[in-house]
């Protein structure tokens, strides 16, 4: 029997797992596990948390957690969770909670509002307009909402999108249950948002670099966004690579260590600030 | 009036159901011509090139072009198939898998020995397979060694064209083991109509696709590795032209070598160490075996290769077919079918139509909308249809949005030919990690009949 058991594991050993995604090609990586990514959410309690963010969204009652999102983009964007409410097989609304990030974003964008400027320019041929683009306050924090229809789809959509840490910070209600929309977005009257986190400025690295190393990396005509956090020294404290081939984010990680950049300075005092660094290939931009 | 009056008696009258696949679309083919310019043979000769080229790619290939109705040579030593057409049959030559599957009459053509791999079967999907990863002596997977490559089913061993090729010198890849370890990954074969307008696509046109989606669906083009270039042929649009796509397919699918890929190509796993290990026994013609003809007249010049380009080229795309708007009860649910699609979001990366760049080969390959249905972007499909293949920058669930166009024909779905339902096809984009996932949830979202309309859509394609 005992050698039966140890056939069975050896065979069981061996086996490729089914439902894994084992051969990855750009994914996200960082250059420590301790300082928190957008990517990297969590469910607990009834609770959506994410630490980056300083998010915590209170889960309506009876929606359930839906299959977790793709990696980050190239472009920045990035899908954190998703909830439906189900009745049998059919959803009867569902909510998405997606974040652009702003220095990445493929469009001319200064803010969240220009990110949903361009949502309502997009949606504006095929979908009928409820409500906005206009300016709400949910928890005390100003969102920018777009509110449309399907002219043939009997479906109904709600963005609110709010902007925090450079992201524009979208929550998305999709359904035909307009009580169960409503429900939801109530309960976004709950969600938390904010927290400590640096100061975020676009092209501060760019304009501030006084010393840089550059990294030997394979040239695969891909796109590497990456967030850095720079310390109040000038150097990299912290750097998040949003979509890398292996074999290219650790050449950068480690070149990113020799960087050096004039420290960031509020009201006479260094201190951390946190920005965008792109490698390889140049974003693609699109038209306006 | 009439009409109106039996689209609402129909309406009323459905029953609260699930989603039904009627199938693949009956009637004509829809597919399979010439362009409306090169049937009008515009320029002068290009209809003998289109027609030479259909010819060769529905030829039959043997070692040596000397079997009885098997002309062309260059078979094997591996193969998957015994000619292009066997493949690319359905609805018209240039398709994809036919109702017969052509893989298992092929697997003994001419006495070759060969054993039919279980996932090969007379009525399933056309199928090539990849290992995952390289094996050990005993066939276990060493899942520090990513393989990918294609292990052609097939060897000419036993043939009575290949006498000195047995299976003393060749070996199938050993399949059951494999299958036994979850080691495998299918393709089925991609259809082929209207890849000419694909081809001329302009990049920025393509790229003026992106972020053009109210979804965060993410996307990014496969490159080619030489000089940057979108490439956009394949599952994983890891082939930048329709010459290097006709090329490596002759050298991987039927053996031949030519002169894009001009040896004969081992498994993977007979070159794991740099060294290709064919048996000399087995090699048994000089290469490249398809060549260019220097001593033909003008349209027969061409290698198979390049007249297998300018087939494909030169292939009209499929015709959408709703039917007769008074004698097809669906006409207006699937017109409805094509809003909803747009509504719920498929139109992000099932991206309508795109404008062709001017032509320089024939005119109704330049300035014309390619109704693909793809924005030709890599997408993550989640763990579900993960299978686990690196091809240039596209990572293990990563694939080229698949066109739509001919979709209403097709009898099996998904990469690897999975199923023959659509309603089991469209659900199968959502699973952890898929760029799908808010645009299926919407599609689950969807009464019904909304459902069923976006299905009799998709069937007119």
């Amino acid at each position: 029997m005992p050698l039966l058991l140890l056939l069975l594991w050896l065979s069981q050993a061996t086996l490729v797992p089914e439902g894994e995604i084992l051969v990855k090609g750009a994914v996200p990586s960082a250059s420590d596990a301790s300082t928190p990514v957008p990517e990297e959410g969590r469910i607990g309690e009834g609770r959506y948390r994410n630490a980056y963010f300083g998010l915590t969204y209170p889960v309506p009652a009876g929606w359930i957690e839906q299959p977790a999102g793709p990696p980050p983009s190239e472009a920045g964007s990035y899908v954190l969770t998703q909830f439906a409410l189900l009745d049998g097989e059919r959803v009867k609304a569902h909510v998405l909670v997606s974040a652009q990030d702003l220095f990445f974003v493929p469009f001319e964008a200064a803010g969240s509002k220009d990110v949903v400027a361009r949502m309502r320019t997009m949606v504006q041929e095929q979908y009928a307009f409820e409500k906005g683009p206009d300016q709400v306050t949910i928890a005390g924090r100003t969102f920018e909402r777009l509110a449309y229809k399907g002219r043939r789809a009997k479906l109904h959509w709600r963005m609110f999108t709010t902007e925090t840490r450079c992201h524009a910070l979208t929550f998305t209600f999709t359904g035909s249950d307009t009580a169960a929309l409503d429900a939801a977005e109530k309960a976004l009257g709950q969600v938390v948002l904010g927290g400590d986190a640096p100061a975020c400025v676009n092209g501060y690295a760019r304009d501030h670099l006084v010393q840089r190393t550059t990294p030997a990396f394979q040239q695969r005509y891909n796109t590497i966004p990456v967030r850095v956090i720079i310390d109040a020294e000038g150097k990299v404290k912290h750097a998040h690579l949003l979509s890398a081939f292996p074999e290219q984010s650790e050449p950068i990680l480690k070149a990113l260590r020799d960087w050096r950049f004039q420290p960031y300075v509020v009201a006479g005092k260094a201190a951390e600030v946190e920005t965008g660094l792109v490698f390889g290939r140049p974003p693609s931009r699109v038209a306006p | 009036m009439r009409l109106r009056r039996l689209l609402a008696v129909l309406f009323l009258a459905l029953p609260a159901f699930s989603q039904v696949d009627p199938g693949p679309r009956g009637g004509t083919a829809d597919a399979g011509g010439p362009l409306p310019s090169v049937a009008a043979n515009n320029p002068v000769t290009i209809l003998d090139f289109f027609d030479n080229g259909k010819e060769e790619f529905e030829a039959i290939n043997s070692v040596f072009g000397t079997i009885p109705g098997a002309p062309d040579p260059g078979l094997g030593p591996r193969f998957n198939a015994l000619g292009c057409a066997r493949c690319h049959a359905h609805p018209a030559v240039g398709g994809t898998s036919p109702a017969t599957n052509p893989q298992v009459a092929d697997a003994t053509a001419a006495g070759a020995t060969n054993t039919i791999p279980s996932f090969i079967t007379a009525t399933g999907p056309v199928r090539e397979v990849r290992f995952k990863y390289f094996t050990d002596a005993a066939g276990n997977p060493i899942t520090t060694q990513p393989n990918g490559g294609v292990m052609p089913l097939y060897t000419i061993a036993g043939r009575s064209d290949a006498s000195t090729c047995t299976t003393t010198y060749i070996q199938q890849p050993n399949f059951a083991v494999a299958v036994a370890k979850n080691n495998v990954s299918f393709r089925i074969p991609t259809p082929l109509f209207g890849l000419g307008l694909i081809e001329n696509i302009d990049e920025g046109t393509l790229q003026r696709g992106i972020g053009g989606s109210p979804y965060p669906v993410g996307g990014t083009f496969n490159r080619s590795p030489n000089d940057g270039t979108i490439s956009r042929f394949g599952w994983k649009a890891q082939n930048k032209s329709l010459e290097l796509f006709a090329g490596e397919a002759y050298n991987v699918e039927q053996g031949v070598s030519n002169e894009l890929f001009p040896q004969e190509r081992p498994h993977p796993e007979e070159n794991r160490d740099g060294m290709n290990a064919l048996d000399p026994r087995c090699l048994l013609n000089p290469t490249p075996e398809d060549h260019t003809n220097f001593n033909a007249p003008a349209d027969e010049t061409p290698s198979d290769t390049v007249l297998f380009a300018i087939f494909m080229r030169l292939l009209a795309p499929p015709v959408q077919n709703l039917g007769n708007p008074v004698t097809n009860p669906n006409f207006s649910r699937a017109l409805n079918g094509s809003n909803i699609f747009i509504d719920i979001g498929c139109g992000s990366c099932h991206r309508e139509k795109f404008l062709t760049a001017q032509s320089s080969i024939t005119p109704d390959l330049g300035n014309q909308y390619a109704r693909l249905f793809s924005d030709l972007q890599l997408h993550h499909m989640g763990t579900g249809l993960a299978d686990n293949i690196q091809q240039g920058n596209a990572g293990g669930d990563q694939f080229r949005t698949a066109p739509l166009w001919g979709l209403g024909k097709r009898r099996f779905f998904l990469h690897d030919g999975r199923t023959s339902n659509l309603v089991t096809a469209i659900t199968a984009h959502q699973s952890a990690g898929s760029d799908a996932n808010p645009v299926i949830l919407n599609y689950l979202a969807l009464s019904a009949s909304d459902k069923q309309d976006l299905i009799y859509f998709l069937r007119s394609l």
